[in-house]
């Protein structure tokens, strides 16, 4: 994304006490929740809105980024930043989700992960369009040798000094996948939130009318899902070292840790987004 | 029915809008070099090649379209909430924001600049005058155009969310859509126009930019004029097609099935790009074919 | 605005700039009370002033920390801390006149835990990282906090949500039209602006400073416009005038200072090839 020449830092293995000290550290702030509220819906809000923070870390893994060197055509992916293209399909995602909230929980999550794979299928398309029109390049993997879904050998493809190029077809459907799951995360981590303030706002803020305090609920879920949104997907961003190929990348492995770090994250930002209406 | 026919339209126009929305964002951040293609221009002067492109590194192109549409569409709400006419409130606030833009790019160029000065890249000043304007007009567009469509999702087809936050979700939508589709065009047909055409761009070829026009030096108005004749176009399709099906399936096909109906015809369209991106896939392959023998690369 | 103006040759170590950043903000921030204390309206825009003076401090964050290569972009960091941030603030509004020191004490906990994730269960290794993101999110929970009391008059939860201080309605409050979010986003620019504007092989730290003033002004004036729909003419108009003054100051200062770092600073003239090409 940026010109900054960034050496990747991590490696791929997992900190395992890290691990588990971050898996007993989400635990007891769901218990803390519990103890602070004695409620279980706030609770189970929690609950879903950690689940949406997951989601979102894990939908990053998919998106096939190739960063700077995706725009010259040295590697594949689309060019741009991993986080922000996630953020750029699941807030789409949010976008259509927010719309259907009121169809009820089910339909609004479909609704917004329907919404986020559709951005993400127009934008892959438009890219494998530039790529083969506009600049006469077939795609390439550059570390997979046949594309698993496909079969199509990859490496005659790639030309010579690069790590190949465009969007083969496992990363197209990666980008898709990632765009779903990123949908159905932020609008998951904005239905619980929004369904919540719409329950406790009127009492809080003293609204005669409570109908009329609905579009501060609106406003307050939504800027908290794309925060927790942000942190989500920069975490996974970090995880990956800013650029993947998508499912069939190496990087890809690299998830669980992901998934525990997105657990405490959302555990912790979450909490005080509950919290604001509760105490 | 009226109803219908009224979403429709406004759909319509919806999709229209993030068109041209499209198309002034990737022109205006190939004009300043912004999002990855910066990357080559950041690296030339370090492998001797000293130029005449405007370096605009304000963030990705997601953030900072982000920002300048959340900033657009607050300003727009701010007058709103004065009581001054809508459309003169988004006209207002996008103008203010072009200002901003404004602000950091000329603040972006001098400090990446003046921190080359080790590799002996000079400041031109002229690039400044020049071309800062150029990136304010292409980028009052842009947030115009992006703003008013969301003042029309809020106020005409009744979305939930309030105008600034509709401005920065679909502001990193547009940022993501226009670097995705216009920065490969930008980074490696045009910066790299010296290298052969349908291959990528070997990295031993980096930070070598093609550095002089048709008639002089290059300067970043001539990139402009090349994205125009493609990438900015095709960004404007990609943006304008997301918002456009997005609003159509919803518009049309929520009321069928509780919901249900919107859902299955976005399941659809997607099946059907991705039919479209396999067949184009394929038909490269064939069409273009291998840059080597299978034989020679299974050792 | 001694900070910037103390700025030499020398390098100002990073303690300091936290020292400065810590207390300017939260005096900043804590002078927008005299509105309730005076009933007028026009100290507002020292939340303003207190938002700059952390993003000074975090411009400077942003550069100790990414000098390690976090592996994706500048921008990716003040997109993390200003997430962060704004959980931590919108919650601590909730408790009146403490609100910006709950706010700093919890962002700080968010961030630790958020520097953790990244720095042990993701392994990036990188020693810094948890100090780091601990004071990202504390500035990202301070700077949107003052640009909201510059913006709405206050940063107490009812008068940023409920509707009894305007005629209008729900939609035209401070958090009901979402104005957080452009907060959020002229934040989350600020902070990372700075460095990601001027890192290279030349970099200057007052250099980055003023550029962090300048970002911070420049975006107080989006806060000064946006404010006249909460606050009296009067005060509105007086931190529209503060705002000018500084951004065009510290402008011309930052253009004098590329000046200085500059190369060559030429007008209309061609490609000037290095020795030895």
């Amino acid at each position: 994304m940026s010109a900054i020449g960034a050496k990747p830092a991590a490696g791929a293995e997992v900190n395992t006490t890290a691990s588990i000290i971050g898996l007993i550290l989400t635990l007891i702030i769901i218990g803390a929740l519990y103890v602070i509220t004695k409620d279980i819906s706030m609770t189970m809000a929690l609950i879903g809105v950690i689940i949406g923070g997951v989601l979102v870390g894990f939908c990053v893994h998919f998106m096939p980024v190739g960063g700077a060197p995706a725009a010259m055509g040295q590697a594949p992916g689309i060019a741009t930043g991993v986080a922000m293209l996630a953020a750029g399909a699941g807030l789409a995602g949010l976008f259509g989700g927010a719309w259907a909230a009121e169809l009820g929980m089910m339909v609004a999550i479909v609704a917004g992960a329907v919404g986020g794979g559709l951005m993400m299928a127009i934008t892959c398309l438009m890219v494998s369009v530039i790529y083969v029109f506009g600049m006469g390049i077939p795609a390439a993997s550059g570390k997979s040798k046949i594309d698993p879904l496909t079969g199509d050998t990859q490496v005659e493809f790639k030309s010579q000094g690069t790590e190949g190029h465009g969007l083969p077809f496992i990363s197209y459907v990666g980008g898709v996948i990632g765009g779903l799951l990123g949908g159905a995360g932020g609008t998951l981590v904005y239905i619980e939130l929004l369904y919540l303030y719409e329950k406790e706002l009127p009492a809080l803020l003293q609204a005669p009318m409570p109908e009329d305090v609905k579009i501060v609920a609106v406003s307050l879920a939504g800027i908290f899902a794309v925060g927790i949104f942000l942190v989500s997907s920069v975490l996974a961003a970090y995880n990956i070292t800013g650029t993947t190929e998508g499912p069939a990348d190496p990087k890809f492995k690299r998830f669980p840790r992901d998934i525990v770090a997105s657990l405490l994250a959302s555990a912790i930002c979450g909490i005080f987004a509950i919290l604001i209406v509760a105490l | 029915m009226e109803n219908i026919v009224f979403g429709i339209g406004i759909t319509a126009m919806a999709g229209a809008l993030a068109s041209v929305a499209g198309a002034a964002e990737n022109v205006e951040s190939d004009i300043g070099s912004q999002g990855d293609p910066n990357s080559q221009v950041q690296l030339a002067p370090q492998m001797g090649y000293i130029h005449r492109i405007f370096n605009k590194a304000i963030a990705g192109e997601p953030p900072a379209y982000g920002a300048w549409c959340a900033i657009g569409a607050g300003l727009a709400m701010g007058f709103i909430a004065l009581q001054v006419n809508p459309i003169l409130a988004l006209i207002l606030g996008c103008a203010i924001t072009a200002f901003v833009q404004g602000v950091y790019a000329t603040t972006a160029y001098l400090g990446r600049i003046a921190s080359l000065a080790k590799f002996g890249q000079p400041v031109y000043i002229d690039i400044l005058k020049s071309m800062t304007t150029v990136t304010m007009a292409h980028a009052f567009v842009a947030i115009f155009t992006t703003v008013s469509l969301c003042y029309l999702m809020n106020a005409a087809l009744g979305h939930p969310f309030p105008l600034p936050l509709l401005g920065i979700v679909w502001g990193i939508a547009l940022g993501a859509a226009g670097s995705a589709t216009g920065n490969p065009f930008y980074g490696k047909e045009r910066q790299y126009q010296n290298q052969k055409f349908g291959a990528g761009v070997p990295v031993a070829a980096s930070g070598n930019i093609v550095r002089y026009a048709e008639a002089g030096q290059r300067n970043s108005l001539d990139n402009g004029w090349f994205s125009a004749k493609l990438g900015g176009p095709a960004s404007g399709v990609c943006f304008g097609l997301i918002v456009f099906l997005e609003l159509w399936r919803t518009v049309l096909f929520e009321p069928v099935g509780h919901g249900w109906g919107a859902i299955i015809v976005g399941v659809l369209l997607i099946l059907v790009f991705t039919i479209i991106d396999r067949y184009i896939e394929v038909w490269a392959r064939k069409t273009y074919g291998p840059y080597a023998k299978p034989a020679e690369v299974k050792t | 605005m001694t900070v910037s103006a103390s700025v030499g040759a020398g390098a100002i170590p990073h303690n300091t700039l936290i020292g400065v950043g810590l207390v300017g903000s939260l005096v900043g921030i804590y002078l927008t009370y005299l509105n309730v204390i005076t009933g007028l309206q026009v100290f507002s825009f020292f939340g303003g002033i207190g938002a700059v003076l952390a993003l000074v401090w975090g411009s400077n964050t942003i550069k100790t920390l990414c000098s390690y290569g976090i592996g994706t972009g500048v921008p990716s960091a003040g997109m993390l801390s200003f997430g962060s941030g704004v959980i931590a603030m919108l919650f601590a509004t909730r408790y009146g006149v403490a609100a910006p020191i709950v706010g700093l004490v919890l962002a700080a906990i968010v961030g630790a835990i958020l520097g953790y994730c990244a720095n042990q269960i993701v392994n990036m290794k990188i020693p810094v990282m948890i100090q780091s993101i601990t004071e990202m999110a504390a500035i990202g929970a301070l700077t949107i906090m003052g640009y909201t009391a510059m913006a709405a008059g206050s940063f107490s939860m009812i008068p940023l949500m409920s509707a009894s201080h305007l005629d209008a309605g729900y939609w035209a409050t401070f958090i009901g039209a979402s104005f957080i979010v452009v907060v959020f986003i002229l934040g989350a620019m600020a902070i990372q602006h700075p460095f990601n504007a001027t890192l290279g092989p030349s970099w200057q730290q007052d250099r980055m400073l003023y550029l962090a003033v300048e970002c911070g002004f420049l975006s107080m004036i989006v806060i000064a416009v946006i404010s006249f729909a909460f606050l009296s003419m009067n005060a509105a108009l007086v931190s529209l005038v503060v705002s000018l003054a500084g951004w065009l100051y510290f402008y011309m200062e930052y253009i004098r200072l590329s000046k200085r770092d500059a190369a060559m600073w030429l007008d209309a003239k061609p490609i000037v090839e290095p020795e030895g090409h």
